[in-house]
């Protein structure tokens, strides 16, 4: 079977609840927003591909449930996640000092050197900003992680932050792993490039 | 001529002259005083004395007769004579002296008397000419009379006085020539009065037309004040009534209309009796125009024998205003005062004439008003439907129903007819019931789109008392629960529940007081809240349910919501029952048939977790990427397919609240689905060739389907039902991996085969696909014995099924 991407990358979304995770994916993905409030029940994804250095990626993006009563459900998602997405909401301090807390429970559950990606989502209500830029870029240094400031209603740095996330990714992996599977290559060779790929997925 | 007067002078002077002769012969002396002044009275002494010398000498010719006959007698009288003579010389000088002093003295008398003659005849100049005034004085006073009522704009006084005139006083005094003045001058006058008087009257309708809208406002204010009082006086019995009292009564009046001052009234008895009439009833009217001007002008040309012209040009110009006043603004339809002031117009003019009708004497008949009014309704009602056929808020039809219900009883208090209207009033009751449904429309929509589509969280008493309150729902598990707890129901639940309620109010508020039976109401507001929940609520459920982002999540909690819906419908059935207060054992009572809504919706949403979760399956599939060449087995499924099952897991673990039967059946689709595509993927044209690795590899997919399934995702299914999902793959891999082609082959077309459920079609395809890798390996294969066999085998098999395939098509 002839693939119609290149490389599919397993992007996760983490956040306390309310801060826009939903939103997010729905705005990258279908390039939409509700601004009607649904809390997410347990796991769900949308997949998009975009083209990243000349490559197609196929990005299979996983939304969580920011509940704790879903806890169990989500962080089985984590091992299987090549990028996880830290979002907070720059209107609500307290989602933003729970950053740390959705990492350490990526260091407890994900893969070992899972790429990372904060966001501070809901820009646009700079009426209502309770978390100051300077704060999250300090944060973000301090965890060597990129952080952009987002707004899924203003559809503002969106596709910017998946496309950066999928960039960083294509560059940790994207030299050891074959254009398609339909190229020539020894069984030897075959097999080392899935044992590779068995390891990085985890 | 003066001949003939000189002749009778004469004539008349002799006989007194012979009479004086008489008198003197016949008069003793003492007397002759008397009849000598007559004879200087006169002017004809002269002859006089002639007459008295010929008379002397007719004497002294007896007396010689005599004497000559008695001489000596003669002789002594002669003696005697000369005697007489001497005394009679004696008697000359005495009168002589006497005349003389007479004459002196009468001199003066003379001048007296001709002084007195001179008075005397002014005198009688004098009484002939007061004669002749006294008759033209009344005709110079009743000009001057008639001078000062034109002057000061009494016209029917003046038109009487004028003909009195006319009548009764020139014709004593028409020889005089400032009576044909007069006479020539009346038609001028009479012509000024009727053009005066038509003045007034045109001055008179522009005053009640500009004043229309006020006499209209005045009397719809009054007809509302009497149904505010009817209203108290039927609301007395109902006190101790257990029956929901209705909502407030819709006023339209809020303020005093302001009154103009008064016009001065005229001075007429006439008006004062029928002000009075006019005060009883109308008030308003009475104080906002002066209705003098057209009593005079009617009296004015009925006396000039005018009165039909009259009539005419008042019924003619009154046509032309009431068209003026029929016709609509453009813009009437866009707020209720556009309405409320057409209406005031035509009150007024109605109420205007009716007042005409009852205080002038066929000025305007019965006939003449009804025809009228039967033009004015007729376009009234037009212009009604036109233009309430652009109002799009209900709440505008809603007060434009009570203001066409006011409207129609003023006029009805007059004798006017006005069924059409009630007629009419039906027909925007269809409309706005169609205003209602829209702008529930958009009250549904907002409600859904602003849901969170979660169970409701209350954490006290006091919350879960105020959606109890507000939605019908009892639940003993639920109320003895500790808080924090949640409803099984999202907030549009109550929302939509209540907005059902304040719908059937909106539809009641419009039937009131268009006198209709509660039967005809009831069944009204049954209808209406059919379309309300069979279109109007049903098309916002399914656009919300069909809506792109629509999630897993709100099509669950619409499943849980539409069910405690439809629970409600009975609710909603006595709510009407207690608003209209008829019975629902009611013959021909019409059925909500909300619960068909709520059915539908629900079988809706439930449709589309079915493809929700196969569309998600599909996106999963998407990634596959089975290497078909792959000689290598692995020892676990693959990625896409752990990670899919892991997403069918989690999603059926979180929705628990999800209906058992909802649940099954959207977990047997997804199972059937990812059958079908899977066994779709593995048919497929574009997979030209594969190994017995690959399939290997796709049975570990298999398997761990398989295991899910036996799993139990979703309780209530019996151990292997779910199962069954897979069996034609599983079959289909066994006797491919197994090879066991003897048994399918000799079994085939029986009852009890062991590889039922594969086609041979399908056998064959996948056979197809193998050979070709043999035939493709084939310079290596002649090396290898086995291979060779194998190759062998294959064409067998192949040839085996084309011979099956077509025998059981034949």
């Amino acid at each position: 079977m002839a693939k119609a991407y290149d490389h599919l990358f397993k992007l996760l979304l983490i956040g306390d609840s309310g801060v826009g995770k939903t939103c997010l994916i729905i705005r990258f993905a279908e390039d939409n927003f509700n601004s009607t409030y649904i809390s997410t029940i347990g796991i769900d994804f949308k997949i998009r591909t975009v083209d990243i250095e000349g490559k197609r990626i196929k990005l299979q993006v996983w939304d969580t449930a920011g509940q704790e009563r879903f806890k169990t459900i989500t962080t089985a998602y984590y091992r299987g996640a090549m990028g996880i997405i830290l979002v907070y909401d720059i209107t609500d301090e307290k989602s933003f000092e729970n950053i740390q807390n959705w990492m350490k429970s990526i260091k407890e559950n994900a893969s070992a050197g899972v790429e990372r990606l904060l966001l501070g989502n809901k820009c646009d209500m700079e009426a209502k900003r309770q978390v100051q830029r300077e704060q999250a870029e300090k944060l973000a240094r301090e965890h060597r992680i990129r952080f952009f400031e987002t707004s899924a209603k203003s559809s503002v740095n969106v596709d910017e932050a998946f496309s950066s996330l999928a960039r960083d990714i294509l560059l940790k992996t994207g030299g050891r792993r074959s254009g398609t599977n339909s190229k020539p290559s020894s069984t030897g060779l075959k097999t080392s490039d899935k044992k590779k790929n068995k390891c990085l997925l985890g | 001529m003066e001949r003939a007067k000189m002749a009778e002078e004469s004539l008349e002077t002799a006989a007194e002259h012979e009479r004086i002769l008489r008198e003197i012969e016949s008069t003793d002396t003492a007397c002759i005083g008397p009849t000598l002044r007559s004879v200087y009275d006169g002017e004809e002494h002269g002859r006089f004395m002639e007459k008295l010398e010929t008379r002397i000498r007719n004497h002294d010719r007896e007396i010689e007769k005599m004497c000559n006959f008695h001489y000596q007698g003669f002789v002594d009288s002669i003696t005697e004579l000369l005697k007489v003579r001497g005394e009679a010389q004696k008697l000359k000088n005495q009168v002589t002296d006497t005349n003389r002093k007479l004459q002196h003295e009468g001199k003066e008398l003379v001048i007296a008397m001709e002084e007195l003659k001179q008075c005397r005849l002014q005198q009688r100049n004098i009484s002939a000419t007061v004669d002749k005034l006294m008759l033209c004085l009344p005709v110079l006073e009743m000009y001057s009379k008639l001078r000062d009522q034109m002057k000061t704009k009494r016209h029917y006084p003046a038109l009487k006085t004028l003909e009195h005139l006319e009548h009764t006083y020139l014709p004593q005094v028409s020889h005089y020539r400032f009576c044909k003045v007069m006479v020539d001058n009346i038609p001028k006058l009479r012509e000024e009065i009727k053009d005066v008087s038509m003045s007034d009257l045109k001055d008179f309708l522009e005053s009640i037309r500009k004043h229309s809208d006020k006499i209209g406002e005045t009397a719809m204010k009054q007809a509302q004040q009497q149904r505010n009082l009817d209203n108290i006086v039927l609301q007395q019995p109902r006190i101790g009534s257990k029956r929901k009292s209705k909502k407030d009564v819709y006023t339209i009046f809020d303020a005093e209309v302001e009154s103009t001052s008064p016009k001065s009234e005229q001075d007429s008895g006439i008006l004062d009796v029928e002000d009075e009439e006019d005060d009883e009833e109308v008030p308003g009217a009475q104080d906002l125009v002066d209705f003098s001007p057209v009593y005079r002008c009617l009296h004015i040309y009925s006396v000039l024998g005018a009165r039909e012209t009259f009539e005419n040009y008042y019924r003619k110009q009154r046509r032309k205003q009431a068209r003026l006043v029929l016709q609509p603004p453009s813009n009437m339809h866009e707020t209720l005062d556009g309405y409320r002031k057409y209406f005031n117009q035509i009150v007024g003019f109605f109420v205007v004439e009716d007042h005409i009708l009852h205080t002038t004497q066929g000025l305007v008949n019965r006939a003449y008003i009804d025809e009228l009014w039967e033009m004015a309704l007729s376009k009234t009602i037009a212009a009604l439907r036109t233009h309430s056929s652009y109002c799009s808020d209900p709440n505008l039809v809603l007060d434009l129903k009570n203001l066409i219900v006011l409207f129609a009883d003023t006029l009805q208090v007059y004798g006017f007819p006005v069924n059409q209207l009630f007629d009419m009033l039906l027909e925007i009751r269809d409309q706005y019931s169609e205003t209602l449904l829209k702008k529930w429309a958009g009250v549904f929509r907002n409600i859904l789109d602003s849901d969170n589509y979660s169970p409701i969280p209350v954490t006290s008493e006091e919350t879960y008392k105020k959606v109890v309150g507000q939605f019908p729902f009892q639940d003993i598990e639920l109320e003895k629960q500790p808080f924090p707890k949640k409803f099984p129901f999202s907030e549009f639940v109550p929302k939509v529940y209540n907005q059902i309620k304040e719908f059937i109010y909106a539809c009641l508020k419009f039937s009131e007081d268009l006198h209709l039976s509660s039967t005809e109401v009831d069944d009204m507001i049954r209808k209406s809240t059919n379309l309300l929940l069979t279109r109007t609520l049903s098309n916002s459920l399914q656009n919300v349910i069909k809506r792109k982002n629509i999630g897993l999540t709100e099509l669950v909690q619409i499943i849980i919501n539409t069910t405690h819906l439809e629970k409600s419908c009975k609710y909603l059935e006595e709510f009407i029952t207690n608003i209209t207060n008829v019975l629902p054992e009611t013959v021909h009572t019409t059925k909500l048939y909300g619960t068909t809504t709520f059915k539908d919706a629900r079988h809706a949403a439930e449709e589309e977790i079915y493809t929700n979760l196969n569309q998600k399956i599909d996106q999963f599939l998407q990634l596959a990427d089975y290497d078909w060449m792959t000689g290598d087995l692995d020892n676990k499924a693959s990625d896409y397919l752990v990670d899919l099952i892991a997403f069918l897991r989690s999603t059926f673990a979180v929705f628990t609240h999800l209906p058992g039967k909802v649940a099954q059946t959207a977990c047997m689709s997804a199972c059937k689905h990812l059958a079908t595509s899977l066994m779709q993927l593995l048919l497929e044209a574009e997979v030209r060739q594969l190994t017995l690795g690959a399939l290997q590899q796709f049975n570990l997919d298999v398997r761990e389907c398989e295991q899910f399934a036996r799993s139990g995702p979703v309780p209530g299914f019996q151990e292997d039902t779910l199962q069954l999902a897979f069996i034609d793959l599983r079959q289909l891999l066994d006797l491919f991996i197994q090879w066991d082609w003897s048994t399918y082959l000799a079994d085939y077309g029986q009852p009890n085969c062991k590889y039922l459920r594969v086609n041979p079609v399908t056998a064959l395809t996948l056979l197809e696909k193998m050979k070709d890798t043999s035939r493709k390996n084939n310079m290596f294969a002649q090396f290898r014995k086995n291979e060779r066999d194998k190759q062998k085998l294959i064409d067998t098999v192949a040839k085996q099924l084309r011979g099956l395939i077509s025998s059981h098509h034949s």
